[in-house]
């Protein structure tokens, strides 16, 4: 969940504005502490609640490593810190601003929030006042950091513009990992600088321009421990990770590989995506331990308390990497391109810098609808979208040379696919699939069977060949509709939260123990519920697929 | 942006406002590569960079044309505080579209907070006079109650469209040599970017 969308901005600003205030009294360890007491407060959710009865079937009982754990987990030791305002802190950040920006920018950046005063007379009250009261106070780095948010967070503040959803600072220091740091002796073991990792860290916050390659190996692996360490929770979430831990410790290695693909296919989608970075990673550079020294042993040592949990899991998780993470290939990562920059000639390259100038230019529209942003981004936005001006304009010439008769042809046998299955989980329409697919049928295969009299080996191929097509078609349309669907809970969970909110502030505010044990009743079974609702989606959509596969034979066959 | 002195042209920035349809796109693309599009097609935001000779002396110009579809409102609205002058267009065949132009002018004015900000009031598709609107009388009224210029213009025969960009280019230029100026005479305070070289006294 994403707690600091601008709406929950919105309808917080209270709470925000306390977070800042607090910022101000710790200085050096905002982020995180904001980030998590932001996700206490929010919903009041209590991390006691590690449930047992989470719905693993597979897996055997408790053990005694819970409290161990509890202990561990970052969130719990923090305490709760007084709101209140000190000038002092005050006074020094504006003048370590002062000191990385020049004078005139700060001048610039009063002169705005004069102006801020006339613009919240518009629509969006609410937020423009948050806005202005943020700009006198703090700037993105305070008020949307990046490490020290949640995974998910993290991405959307910072992301990685080719559409792989981990933070940009891991897939940059595993990028310079990769290609500088493989060989390094003692990779990941030995420690950085701690004020440059501190720096490159506030930059990282600051949405700054940042060259990793100015750094030396020890520096850039601390600032990957540093973003993990900073996590308000372990990769493996507080929830699951006793379960890992468990399937960690199993001595048959069949069971454990098997148990542990489990646990990682149940894990959020965005902190999957982090470990199989992670893991594939470190274990590539165990792959390497004859020039690095480091062990698949050696670097489970060096890194399990930067992954809140034991050696053994890491050990664990390295040895089964390849069975765990098939799919994952460590890809460099090549950043949107910069004015200036020679842009791609052909439509699929310009296609795809396109996408990627969008993600940068929606991810500076969401910080600009949050607070004031610097004047370099406020330049990077003109910047980006004039290369998006630019792509589309050569897009568009491209296309008008290209002959577009074929494409129309797939298109339209495509959006008959789509719209039988444009309500997947609803059996009705299931049935009616399978009645309509004697339509689709006569179209598509009375080619064939006139081939078929002539030649019969090409008349095979032709036959798998169409039926790979039909299961591929299948399976886009289905991919497409699941977007959709993402799509629209993901605009419900919008609407809900924003009908959510009036009724949150007087719940919070009754001291009262029976409503405290409701809340945790209802939050242990919605957490079951959720488990239980995920293993139904993925059987719906097994069975999906085996739809679309006999479907496509079905329509081959006959 | 760089700070240093000379080197690069002085950068203008121009945002394009107005409803949609009005023919903003037409005029911005008439404008930078000298064609006319017939066939309409909204646009979300749009951003163009040219290099021109303005009273002989090199410049850049930003033209940012946003939306007038509603839809993309909120991204228009990010944008609005880095423009340096704004083309408020209309088209002189849609009378909507006229009365559009006032809700602009008070936007604008709320995010700049400023009544002199380098600002045109355009009425375009002079080139339809048979489906005119919008008569010439009632526009400029108004573009003096405001105390802006009004120009006609036609993206389509090109009539004015030049006129339009570079009578706004030497407001902005005016402006910020006039923000320099009380800026040295200060000291302190009205810092604006110094794009423009500073003249020795
Ligand atoms: N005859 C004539 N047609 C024009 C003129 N300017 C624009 N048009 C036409 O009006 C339609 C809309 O023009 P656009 O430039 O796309 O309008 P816009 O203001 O950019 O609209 P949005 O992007 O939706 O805000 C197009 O079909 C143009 O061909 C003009 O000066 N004369
Ligand atoms: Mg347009």
């Amino acid at each position: 969940m994403d707690f600091d969308s601008p709406d929950v901005m919105k309808d917080f600003p209270g709470l925000y504005a306390s977070e800042l205030n607090k910022q101000c009294n710790n200085d050096s360890d905002y982020s995180d502490e904001n980030e998590k007491a932001m996700k206490k407060d929010l919903i009041g959710k209590r991390k006691e609640k590690k449930d047992k009865d989470k719905g693993y079937a597979a897996l055997e009982g408790e053990s005694s490593a819970d409290e161990n754990f509890k202990s561990r987990s970052p969130s719990k030791t923090k305490k709760a810190k007084s709101f209140k305002f000190s000038t002092k802190t005050k006074e020094k950040r504006d003048k370590s601003r002062e000191k990385e920006k020049d004078g005139d920018k700060k001048k610039d950046r009063d002169k705005k929030n004069d102006k801020k005063l006339d613009k919240e007379k518009g629509k969006n009250e609410k937020t423009k006042k948050l806005k202005q009261s943020l700009d006198e106070t703090a700037d993105i780095g305070d008020i949307l950091p990046i490490f020290g948010a949640s995974i998910e967070v993290a991405v959307e503040r910072s992301r990685c513009h080719d559409g792989v959803d981990i933070p940009l600072p891991v897939r940059e220091c595993i990028d310079y990992v990769e290609t500088i740091g493989i060989s390094f002796e003692s990779v990941y073991k030995i420690s950085g600088t701690k004020s440059k990792v501190l720096q490159i860290r506030k930059m990282y916050n600051q949405r700054g321009n940042i060259n990793l390659s100015d750094y030396d190996t020890p520096t850039i692996t601390s600032l990957l421990k540093t973003y993990l360490r900073d996590l308000p929770e372990p990769v493996f979430t507080n929830d699951l990770l006793i379960r890992f831990e468990e399937a960690g410790a199993i001595l048959n290695l069949n069971t454990r590989e098997k148990h542990l693909k489990i646990l990682v296919d149940n894990l959020p989608p965005y902190n999957k995506l982090l470990l199989a970075w992670l893991i594939t990673h470190l274990h590539n550079v165990s792959l390497n331990e004859k020039f690095n020294k480091m062990s698949k042993q050696n670097l489970s040592t060096a890194l399990n308390h930067t992954f809140h949990c034991s050696s053994r899991l890491l050990h664990a998780l390295l040895h089964h990497c390849p069975a765990l993470f098939p799919n994952t290939r460590i890809e460099r990562y090549v950043p949107p391109l910069e004015s200036g920059a020679k842009l791609p000639e052909h439509p699929v390259e310009i296609d795809r810098e396109l996408k990627k100038q969008e993600s940068l230019l929606t991810q500076i529209h969401k910080e600009m609808n949050v607070c004031c942003i610097s004047k370099q981004r406020e330049e990077l936005l003109w910047e980006v979208q004039r290369i998006i001006t630019q792509l589309k304009r050569k897009l568009k010439s491209a296309n008008k040379d290209k002959e577009v008769v074929e494409k129309v042809e797939v298109v339209e046998e495509k959006e008959e696919v789509k719209e039988e299955s444009q309500e997947p989980s609803d059996t009705h329409q299931k049935k009616q699939n399978l009645s309509s697919v004697p339509e689709c049928q006569c179209e598509d295969i009375s080619p064939v069977d006139i081939e078929e009299c002539d030649v019969n080996t090409e008349s095979v191929l032709d036959n798998t060949l169409a039926l790979l097509q039909l299961k591929n078609d299948g399976l886009h349309s289905l991919r497409d509709s699941l977007l959709k669907d993402i799509q629209e809970e993901r605009n419900q969970i919008l609407m809900l939260k924003s009908q959510l909110t009036p009724e949150m502030p007087p719940v919070m505010m009754i001291p009262n123990e029976n409503l405290d044990e409701v809340m945790d009743l209802f939050l242990k079974e919605n957490q079951i519920l959720q488990i239980k609702k995920i293993n139904l989606v993925r059987q719906i959509i097994e069975e999906q697929e085996m739809c679309i596969e006999l479907k496509a034979q079905i329509i081959s066959k006959s | 942006m760089s700070k240093k002195p000379t080197a690069q042209p002085a950068l203008h920035k121009v945002i394009m406002v107005g409803s949609g349809g009005v023919g903003k796109s037409a005029l911005t693309l008439q404008f930078m590569y000298d064609e006319f599009v017939e066939d309409y097609e909204p646009t979300k935001a749009d951003s163009y960079r040219k290099k021109i000779l303005l009273d002989g002396e090199d410049v850049q110009i930003d033209i940012l044309d946003t939306a007038g579809q509603e839809d993309y409102a909120a991204i228009r609205d990010n944008y609005f505080r880095s423009g340096e002058g704004f083309l408020c267009i209309f088209s002189i065949t849609e009378d909507e579209s006229f009365q559009a132009t006032q809700e602009f002018r008070e936007q604008i004015l709320r995010v700049k907070n400023d009544e002199n900000i380098p600002f045109l009031l355009v009425g375009n598709k002079s080139d339809l006079e048979d489906r005119r609107k919008v008569s010439f009388q009632e526009a400029s009224e108004r573009a003096k109650q405001w105390g802006v210029p009004y120009v006609e213009t036609s993206a389509k025969t090109r009539e004015h469209v030049d006129k339009v960009f570079y009578d706004l280019m030497r407001e902005i230029r005016a402006r910020k040599m006039e923000e320099n100026k009380t800026n040295n005479g200060r000291g302190k305070d009205k810092s604006k970017k110094k794009k423009l070289k500073c003249t020795i006294l």
